[in-house]
This record gives C-alpha cells, sequence and structure tokens, in this order.
C-alpha cells in the first residue's frame, strides 16, 4: 500500500513537475516578448538577474536561442573597436529579423549585456575582449563553453554576414535586411518643398546681384579653405579613417602626431602642415596688399621682420618634416669640386 | 680709312635694340632655354638606365603603336585584340584613345618624310618629354593671358621642371598623360582667349583642342566639367557677356560633335551622367540670351521682373523633369564608378576594390604635395590672394581650375598631375607679381631721383607702392634682401626638383636598381628577362595567367596570349584569376584548366627585397575575387586582422597557390648572412611554409633574382582516367585504397552518425553552397574521397537517412560542398 502510494505520488509529482515546467517556460517566452517589444529595435537589455532568469535558471533545453551583444559603454569613444557601428547593425538584424517574422518568432532572442552593470555576467560568459557576440543555444548549459562566438570574420561585413552566422548556427532565416534610409520619407519631402520656395527668391536675388555669392571675401576664404583641406590631406584621413594621432606603444604616455613614412599620415600632423603652408602665403599676401598702406614706418618694419622670421621658419620647419618623413636627402647635382 | 670706323659704329648703333626690342629677345631667349630645359631634364632616365617604355600602361600604347604602324590606321581601329584577355579578347579600336598613338605616328612619318631614320621606340620613348616642351609654351602664354608676360614667363619656367609634371612625362613614359596634359593646358588656354576676346577662331581653335583632349584621354571629364562650372560662376557672379555666349555655345556644340568622332566615347558624351551639367549650361545659357534679349524689348522693369521669375522656375522644373525622366528611361546613364569616387571620396574603398587597389588612386598625405610641389605650395595661397585682388573672367578662371584640381589631387595621388599647370600658373603669379613689385621698388628710388613723383612705371599695384615708400631709407636693403630671398628659395625648388627628377622619377619600373653594400648601382633586370624567356621558349600559343599588372608587358614584350591586363574592363575575369590565385592548388587548377592557362606567372621580391610583388599585393586578389566569387574570404588570409606570411599565418594563406608558387624552393634558400634558409627580404621574415610541394604545377623558369617565377601547367595525368563519364561505382565490401573494408573502419566512418547530411543529399540544392553543410562535413573529415563515398553509400543503404531513395546520388556533389576536391564521379551501387 505505501509502495503503492509512493508510486502514485511520485508520478502525480513528476506530472506536476512537467506541467509546472512548460507553464515556466511559455511564461518566460511571454516575458520576452513584452521585453522585445517594449524596446525599440528589439534588443533585449539584459543584466544580471535577467541573465539567470532567462538563461542560467531554465533547464535545458530552452524553447529559445539568444544571441547576445556584449558593449560597454566606456569604450564607446575608441573608434578601433568599432562598438557603436557594430551596435547599430546588430540592431538592424534584430530588428530586421523581428519583422521578417512578424514579431512572433519565439526561438530567437537579441540581447545586449553592459559591462559596467553587469560585470558578474561578463565573467560567466568568460567575456575578456570586446566586440564579442555570443549565441547561446536552446541546448547550452555552460554559458561559456557550450555558447558559439562569432568571430571576427562574420562582423566583417556587418549586418549581412551576421545574419548569416545566424542562418548557419540557428537554422533560422533572418530574410532580407531592412537598414533605415539615410533620410526619412517625411525630411525628403520637406526639404524638396523648401527647396522648391527658396528657389525663386534665390533666383530673384541672384539676378539683382545681392547675394553673399557677390561677395569677393566669401570667395576668397572659400578658396582658401579648399587649399587647406586639400594640402592638409584631409581627404587622405576621411578616405582612410585615420586617428588625429596614435598612442606610442613602448610607452603609453606619450602621444604619436607624426608618423614616418610617405603615404602615410595622421589627421593633427597634415593639419599642422596645411596650417605652415597657408601661413606662409597668407603672410605674403599680406605683406604685399596690407602692410604697404600701413603709416607708420616703425610698425611696418616690425611687422616685416616678424612675417620675414615665421615665414622662414615655417618653410624650414617643412622641409625638415618633410625631409624627416619621407627619408629623402635631396641635395644639388654641383660638379664635386664644389664641396 | 675714317669712314670705316663710322660706317662700322653705325652698323652698331642700327643692331642696336631699343628696350622694347631687347626686353623682346630676353623674352624669346628665355622662352627657348626653358624649352630646351624642359626637354633635357625628362632625360634622366635615358641616361642612367636606356632608352626604353617605362612602366605597366606603355607598354600596352606601345605595341598599339607598332600596330598602327605596320598595319595603316584602319586596321588598327578595326583591330581585335585576341591576344589578351583569353577567351574573350578585346576590340582595341573601339576602347582605347587613340589620340596619343595617332600623334606618335605622325611625328614618326614627319621624320621619315624628312631622311631621318629613326626607329618607331624612339619616337614614343620622346614624345612625353616632346609634349611637356610644347606645354611650357602655352603656360606661358596661358600666363600672359592672365596676369602679364612675367608672370608666364615664370609660369613656364615652373612647370618645365615641376616633379608632379616630369612624373608622367619622362622619356620613356609613352602614356596618354604625357599628351594629354598639353590638350588640357591648350583647351584652356584657348578657351580662356576666346572668352576675353568674344572671338569665334578663338572658340573654334578650343572646340579642336578638345577634340584632341578627348582623342587622348579620359581625363577629358574634367574639361568638361570644369568649363561649365567656369560657366555658372560667372552667371551666378553677374559677369554674362556675348563673349561668353559665343565661347561656350562654340566650344560646346562643335566640341560635343568632333568628341563623339572617337569610338571610345561616342554616344555617352550626350547621354551619360557625366556630361549632363555642360549640357544643363548649355540651355542655361540660351535662357539667358533670351531673357537679355526679352530686358531690351520690354522697357517696363516691373513686367520683365514677373517674366523673369516665371521664364526662370519654368526652365530649371523643364530641365529638372528632362533630367529625371533621361534618368528613369535610362537614357541617361547614370555616373560611373570612377567620377563618383571623386565625389564621394569614400565610395571607390567600399564598393570599387578594383579602382582602389591600384596604388595610384590612394588618396594623398602632406608628403606628397611637398615632394611634388615644394615651394609652390607656400605660393600659391599668395597667388590666390593676388588673383582675388584682381578678379576678371580670366582669373576666375585659373582660381577654379586650381582650386578644383587641388581638391581631386587630394583624393587621387595621380590627380596631382591635373593640378601642376594651375599650381604653377597661380604660384607663378605670386611669384612673378612679388619680384616685381621688389625691383620697381629698387628702380624708382632712381627715379625718384631723377624725374620726380612719376607714377607710371610699373603696374598700378607697384606705383602705389613705389609713392608709399618714398620715405623710407631702409626700403632699398629691406628689397635687396627680400629678392635674394626669393631667389635663394627659387634655387632650393630647382635643386629639388633635379634631385626628385633623376632620383625618383627617373626609374623605369621594368627595370630595377638598388644601392648595392658598397654604394654602387645594382640593376635587376628580371623583368625582362622573363619575358624574353618566354618568347624564347614558349608555344606561340601559350596562354599565361598573371596578376593584371603584367598583362600588357607580357604581350607586348613575350609576345603572349596573356588572360587578364592593366585594360580591367571584366572585373569577374579578374576576379577569376584572384580565385585563383587565392584557392587551394587543386581548386586552382580546376580554374586554370578551364581558362586554358599553359603558364602562370608571379613576381616575387623575397630574394631582393622588393616590396610590390604579389605577394604584397595578394590581399586584394583576395579582396577582387573575393568581391565576386564569395568562397574567398579575406579573414581567412588573416590572423587577428593582420596579414602575414611567417609561422603564424592563416593555414589557407600558407596553402594557397600564390604562397606556393612563390615560395618554391624558396625555404632551402639562404638570402641574408645570420639569417636562418627562407628569409623573406621584402617582409622581413621567416616563411611559415618551406616545404611547399607543387602537385599540378612544375617550375619553368625562375630569373637570375627570382623577381620572376614562371611555372608549367602539368597536363592531365593519363594514369587516371577519371571522367565523369566513367563513374566508380562503389559496391558493398569495396575495399579501401589503403586495404581496409568498409566495416572495419567504424572509427572514422560511423554510418549511423550521418543522418545530418539528409539536407544535403537531395534535399537541398547543394549547388548553392549555402547550405547548413558544417556538421555533414565534419563527419566526413578525415577520410580520403573513395572513404567518404563509400561511408555515404553505406549510410543509405542501411536507411539511417530515412528515405529511401533509389536514385544514383551525386556523392561527388556532395563531397565537394565539404570543400573536398573530387576529380572523380561516385555513385552508390545497388
Amino acid at each position: 500500500m505505501a509502495d503503492h502510494f509512493f508510486t502514485f505520488s511520485i508520478i502525480t509529482l513528476s506530472l506536476f513537475v512537467v506541467a509546472s515546467s512548460g507553464g515556466l517556460e511559455s511564461e518566460l517566452v511571454a516575458d520576452l516578448l513584452t521585453l522585445q517589444a517594449e524596446s525599440k529595435s528589439g534588443v533585449i537589455h539584459l543584466d544580471d538577474r535577467t541573465v539567470s532568469k532567462f538563461l542560467t535558471s531554465p533547464r535545458t533545453p530552452r524553447p529559445y536561442s539568444f544571441l547576445i551583444f556584449f558593449d560597454a559603454a566606456n569604450f564607446h569613444d575608441k573608434p578601433e573597436l568599432r562598438l557603436r557601428e557594430l551596435r547599430r547593425e546588430f540592431e538592424i538584424v534584430a530588428s530586421s529579423f523581428i519583422t521578417n517574422h512578424n514579431s512572433s518568432n519565439t526561438k530567437l532572442f537579441f540581447g545586449d549585456i553592459e559591462f559596467r552593470e553587469s560585470q558578474s555576467s561578463f565573467q560567466l560568459f568568460g567575456v575578456n575582449s570586446l566586440p564579442h557576440v555570443r549565441l547561446v543555444g536552446p541546448t547550452a548549459k555552460s554559458l561559456k563553453d557550450d555558447s558559439d562566438v562569432m568571430d571576427q570574420g562574420d562582423f566583417s561585413r556587418l549586418a549581412e554576414s551576421m545574419a548569416e552566422f545566424v542562418q548557419y548556427r540557428t537554422k533560422l532565416t533572418v530574410g532580407p535586411i531592412h537598414r533605415p534610409p539615410a533620410l526619412s520619407k517625411m525630411q525628403l519631402g520637406l526639404i524638396t518643398a523648401l527647396l522648391l520656395l527658396c528657389l525663386p527668391l534665390v533666383a530673384k536675388r541672384i539676378f539683382a546681384g545681392e547675394t553673399l555669392l557677390h561677395d569677393p571675401k566669401i570667395w576668397l576664404s572659400g578658396a582658401f579653405f579648399v587649399y587647406f583641406f586639400s594640402v592638409s590631406g584631409a581627404m587622405h584621413n576621411i578616405i582612410r579613417k585615420m586617428p588625429m594621432f596614435l598612442v606610442d606603444r613602448n610607452n603609453p604616455n606619450k602621444l604619436v602626431f607624426f608618423y614616418q613614412g610617405s603615404g602615410m599620415q595622421l589627421g593633427a600632423e597634415g593639419f599642422a602642415v596645411g596650417f605652415l603652408y597657408t601661413v606662409v602665403g597668407l603672410l605674403l599676401a599680406f605683406v604685399t596688399h596690407v602692410l604697404v598702406y600701413v603709416k607708420d614706418a616703425t610698425a611696418k618694419r616690425l611687422a616685416m621682420l616678424f612675417t620675414l622670421l615665421v615665414s622662414f621658419w615655417a618653410v624650414k620647419k617643412v622641409i625638415l618634416l618633410d625631409n624627416w618623413k619621407t627619408g629623402y636627402g635631396i641635395h644639388g647635382f654641383w660638379p664635386s669640386s664644389w664641396n | 680709312m675714317a669712314t670705316m670706323p663710322a660706317s662700322a659704329s653705325d652698323l652698331l648703333k642700327s643692331f642696336k635694340l631699343k628696350t622694347k626690342q631687347q626686353e623682346l629677345l630676353i623674352r624669346v631667349s628665355i622662352l627657348c632655354l626653358v624649352y630646351i630645359l624642359a626637354f633635357i631634364t625628362r632625360l634622366f632616365s635615358v641616361l642612367r638606365y636606356e632608352s626604353m617604355i617605362h612602366e605597366f600602361d606603355p607598354y600596352f600604347n606601345y605595341r598599339t603603336t607598332l600596330y598602327l604602324t605596320e598595319n595603316g590606321f584602319y586596321d588598327f581601329w578595326n583591330w581585335f585584340d585576341y591576344e589578351s584577355w583569353y577567351p574573350l579578347g578585346r576590340i582595341v579600336g573601339g576602347t582605347l584613345y587613340p589620340g596619343l598613338m595617332v600623334t606618335a605616328v605622325l611625328i614618326y612619318r614627319i621624320l621619315r618624310f624628312l631622311r631621318f631614320a629613326v626607329h618607331i621606340r624612339e619616337v614614343c620613348v620622346l614624345t612625353a618629354p616632346f609634349f611637356a616642351s610644347n606645354t611650357t609654351l602655352v603656360a606661358y602664354f596661358f600666363g600672359k593671358e592672365i596676369w602679364d608676360s612675367g608672370a608666364g614667363l615664370v609660369a613656364a619656367i615652373l612647370i618645365a621642371i615641376c616633379p608632379g609634371y616630369i612624373s608622367r612625362s619622362v622619356a620613356g613614359s609613352y602614356d596618354n598623360e604625357g599628351v594629354a596634359i598639353f590638350a588640357l593646358l591648350f583647351t584652356f588656354y584657348v578657351f580662356v582667349k576666346a572668352v576675353n576676346t568674344g572671338s569665334l577662331a578663338w572658340s573654334l581653335a578650343s572646340a579642336f583642342g578638345y577634340f584632341y583632349m578627348v582623342s587622348a584621354w579620359g581625363g577629358y571629364v574634367f574639361i568638361i566639367n570644369l568649363i561649365p562650372l567656369y560657366v555658372l560662376v560667372l552667371l551666378i557672379t553677374g559677369r554674362y557677356s556675348m563673349r561668353l555666349y559665343v565661347a561656350y555655345n562654340c566650344m560646346y556644340i562643335l566640341g560635343m560633335l568632333l568628341a563623339m568622332q572617337i569610338r571610345f566615347v561616342g554616344f555617352q558624351h550626350v547621354q551619360s551622367g557625366e556630361h549632363m551639367a555642360v549640357m544643363g549650361v548649355f540651355f542655361l545659357m540660351q535662357v539667358f540670351y533670351f531673357l537679355d534679349w526679352v530686358k531690351h524689348m520690354l522697357s517696363d522693369t516691373k513686367l520683365f521682373q514677373a517674366f523673369l521669375r516665371i521664364t526662370v522656375t519654368c526652365a530649371v522644373a523643364v530641365g529638372g523633369i528632362a533630367l529625371g525622366l533621361g534618368m528613369v528611361s535610362g537614357y541617361i546613364s547614370p555616373w560611373t564608378g570612377r567620377f563618383y569616387s571623386l565625389l564621394d571620396p569614400t565610395y571607390a574603398k567600399d564598393h570599387i576594390p578594383i579602382i582602389a587597389s591600384v596604388s595610384e588612386h590612394q588618396p594623398t598625405a602632406w608628403s606628397s604635395f611637398m615632394f611634388d610641389f615644394h615651394i609652390l605650395l607656400f605660393l600659391f595661397p599668395a597667388g590666390l590672394y593676388f588673383c582675388f585682388k584682381r578678379l576678371s573672367d580670366a582669373t576666375i578662371f585659373i582660381v577654379m581650375y586650381g582650386l578644383t584640381s587641388m581638391y581631386f589631387a587630394g583624393v587621387m595621388v595621380r590627380l596631382i598631375l591635373v593640378a601642376t599647370p594651375a599650381v604653377c600658373l597661380i604660384s607663378a603669379i605670386a611669384v612673378s607679381a612679388t619680384v616685381k613689385n621688389l625691383t620697381v621698388l629698387l628702380r624708382s628710388k632712381n627715379k625718384v631721383v631723377q624725374t620726380g613723383s612719376t607714377k607710371g612705371s610699373g603696374g598700378s599695384k607697384s606705383s602705389s607702392k613705389a609713392l608709399l615708400d618714398q620715405s623710407q631709407p631702409f626700403q632699398k636693403n629691406g628689397a635687396i634682401a627680400l629678392l635674394f630671398g626669393a631667389f635663394y628659395l627659387l634655387s632650393r625648388y630647382a635643386t629639388h626638383c633635379t634631385w626628385v627628377t633623376s632620383e625618383a622619377y627617373s626609374s623605369p619600373s621594368i627595370v630595377l636598381a638598388a644601392r648595392g653594400a658598397h654604394g654602387n648601382r645594382v640593376i635587376f633586370d628580371d623583368y625582362r628577362e622573363a619575358y624574353f624567356w618566354l618568347r624564347q621558349n614558349t608555344p606561340q600559343d601559350a596562354k599565361v595567367m598573371s596578376w593584371w599588372d603584367y598583362g600588357y608587358q607580357i604581350t607586348a614584350m613575350g609576345n603572349r596570349t596573356v588572360i587578364v591586363d592593366n585594360n580591367t574592363w571584366n572585373n569577374t575575369h579578374i576576379a577569376t584569376v584572384g580565385r585563383a590565385m587565392s584557392s587551394y592548388e587543386d581548386e586552382a587548377i580546376e580554374i586554370i584548366r578551364s581558362l586554358d592557362v599553359d603558364y602562370v606567372l608571379v613576381v616575387f621580391g623575397g630574394v631582393t627585397g622588393y616590396s610590390s610583388d604579389d605577394i604584397n599585393k595578394f590581399l586584394w586578389m583576395v579582396r577582387i575575387g573575393g568581391g565576386v566569387f564569395p568562397v574567398i574570404k579575406e579573414p581567412d588570409y588573416l590572423v587577428n586582422g593582420e596579414y602575414r606570411v611567417d609561422k603564424g599565418a592563416a593555414p589557407k594563406m600558407l596553402n594557397c597557390l600564390m604562397y606556393k608558387l612563390c615560395y618554391y624552393r624558396f625555404g632551402e634558400m639562404l638570402t641574408e648572412y645570420g639569417k636562418p634558409p627562407g628569409y623573406d627580404r621584402a617582409r622581413g621574415v621567416e616563411i611559415g611554409n618551406k616545404d611547399v610541394k607543387l602537385e599540378h604545377l612544375e617550375e619553368a623558369f625562375t630569373t637570375s633574382n627570382w623577381i620572376v617565377r614562371i611555372y608549367r601547367v602539368k597536363p592531365p595525368n593519363n594514369r587516371c582516367p577519371h571522367n565523369v563519364e566513367t563513374p566508380v561505382v562503389t559496391h558493398l565490401g569495396d575495399v579501401f585504397p589503403n586495404g581496409s573494408n568498409i566495416h572495419g573502419q567504424s572509427g572514422t566512418c560511423n554510418p549511423q552518425n550521418l543522418g545530418v547530411c539528409l539536407d544535403l543529399l537531395g534535399l537541398v540544392d547543394v549547388n548553392l553552397g549555402n547550405a547548413p553543410t558544417k556538421p555533414c562535413c565534419s563527419l566526413i573529415e578525415g577520410l580520403v574521397d573513395l572513404e567518404g563515398a563509400v561511408c555515404l553509400c553505406t549510410a543509405v543503404r542501411a536507411n539511417v537517412l530515412g528515405i529511401h531513395i533509389n536514385l544514383s546520388i551525386s556523392l561527388s556533389l556532395l563531397l565537394r560542398n565539404c570543400e573536398r576536391k573530387v576529380a572523380t564521379e561516385y555513385i552508390c551501387g545497388p
């Protein structure tokens, strides 16, 4: 009798457990769906508590996979980590996935964890370098060892390659990536309307000859800006995404402003040299067109002397820098008896 | 007796020139000297090396010129070149700018007519210096037109030796740019002259100058966009005039009609997006003219204002609609990538690796500007200021030319060339105006003593200055000091230019020179050695595969057919080569065979330390290959984003075809004292894979310094006649090649686990290549092909896959999908 009761109680108990765990799971999924709906991009913000609630405590296999982006707000200003950009791409993948499945897919959720507020979760996952994206499958018991890490190659083509990673690992299709347009339709319409409105006004001004465009000073400063922009290699900095300066590898307290080797430059370096170029030219123009009208002879002489010294210093500096940078020693081909 | 000295002194007196004549004589003799100087400074390359064609593109130009001299113009125009872009070929006549070749042949014919027995090669070598000399003359006249004859002279001197121009016009640099810069400057000069005078003759001349430019270089797009921009600025700033109307309309209409005669341009001139600006401005010009006429007819200003508003709005709207319709209907083609990358400089880097890969398309750092312009950079802003102080139609033009070309020069290193004439002209204005002011100062002192305050000695500015400075005792000394300073700077400029020309820009890059340990010059002539080897030792119809950089040289010097060359018109074809180079040998051999390649040529600098070799270009091959074939992924060749060839290199890198071909037998080689064998001097590391074995290729020829290595593609092996027509059928109990039985090898082949291969065996189109193959592949990993096939057959037969398949399954397809290379077709037998 006791034996029977025991068996019976075990059966009911286990039935109860199964039922309750099923209920628990659907509850979790419902929670996740609400969290997902609350977040703008569909990326659920996780912290230590929610990690344990959704990932460590539920029994495996969980009914969902989790793709987690590890973020650190204090590294957002380091351009070489590209955290902001990658996060934006991650959000694009998440929102595309959700819209492609009409927010009804409960197999995969996207989450992010911030380093400052959830350091223990970082330890739990064993994450010690960023950027880091990890997929926790339904069967993963240990978060550190059983989850899949997205490697560098999967970041390389941004959202597209992340989506491929998801497809390959979870067998869930992400579908087409929806990137937000650079300008929303509303903005575009407004801009066109404004332009159309302005057009007759501008045309009238132009014919009347009273725009800013008729002021040579504006053109002159524009011209100098274009010149400065070109010769300082700003275009190079934009295309190559060069930083303003580097930190010396051997001595982290020292900053490197000048890069040795032609064909490469740092941002600050280009601007400094571009400034030197422009200064000499402007001083020459100043001397020939402004200084001559100054009445006071001593002021004139002092200004002249100052100009000469500055120009001499700037030219010398640029030539020295150039020789140092390119490693060329330029010399004349005089007859050897002259030396 | 006494009359003789008198008549002699009379004679002398009659020879004595007036000041005006003296000035003319000095000016002409300076110009002659500059003309000669511009020519001889470009002969450094001939003195240092020999009279030969340089670089890559010039070899194609030379080859076509040879063809033109031998076969005449019509054959040249209709030439279909089957020796390049095998198997596609290239329609040469329709895909090149013939101006350079026709010019060279014309010079050659004239010389021949004058009974000078020259070879066409010498003419080609000296074409660029000759045109550079002519450019100095144009620069003189241009400077004279903009400012005064002094500025013209200085401009001629500056441009004669400016390194930015010399870089593309040394003797032997037989390239389009050599004549194009002359044509560019000439067109601009004549157009400005036309705008200044409003004469039809000058605008006609500018149309012809434009035609010559179109026939010579693709850079004509710069002219056809700068001129409308200039006209637009003139219109906006209220400088519209009848002169402008005549000059622009004549130049545009005639220039367009003439340009359309060049086959390579053709109807693009009215259809492509790059040429739309000029057309839009043309119509705008008509609107302006019409308005002017109406204004003339209407006396009521209010009525005119209303009319003006309506017309301008209508005109702009109609223009916008027409442009939109043209774009939508496809009648107006969108901008090309090259043009687009100038406006949005980051475009090429992200979207067109084939443009971004070329070294001369890199963005410019400040040191390159310094190298190519030297003190002109300091003078340029001053010149700009001078121009703004004396605004006229001509100075506005030169300012716009200077600024736009400066901007483009910042985007691409090679466009410094286009900016050079403008920089020289504007700097010349600065130099000339300053020096003139100073000398007038020096001379005016005497004049003040002699004639009192006469104003009219110099230009308007200098006279005011002279007047102001009268009371200053130090002024003369100051002026002398400043003059010396200016001449010192100019002499530094001359020194710099000469040095740069001699050391940096005169290298033909087909013959390499280095300094030996004792300062002596060492010459590496490996390229020509290799090309002549190809010419002498390979069959006439052999096809050579190499990276596209060497295509022109191989066809011109080796006289053999190439797969791709420097005319990068077909990206897919180049990507195929890139893919072959970056695949494993047994995958590459399939591509190589499909292209009928007989020889593979690689350039390797590990022995000599030559750094622009194929290993350093390799990432671009991967990128360009990966752009078309996604199986090639750049990260596979990198370790943590770093490109390495040593022991820490990526495994795919260490085993790809390019690596193997470059480093074949290199592991045994001692390159530097005190370093281990296999030390790569170009990268400064010991290579990672010293035991390179080649299966399908064999070394045919390696040049004396190992710079060029040529491999022969082995014919298919006779002893294994596996092909698709006779598939291998595996039966139960088949014996593995290593001698063990199917059922004995459950350690590696476990048919029960192969359920994951279900997707691949029939349900998924395996050709897609993106099926989730990894789990299946990892199961049959470690088995040789036949083993894998047999194992899979067993699984099919044991029905572990849950499907009953009676069809014979293409197992090779599956194996291939697992990145296995199978030459045999396997089919499961009953």
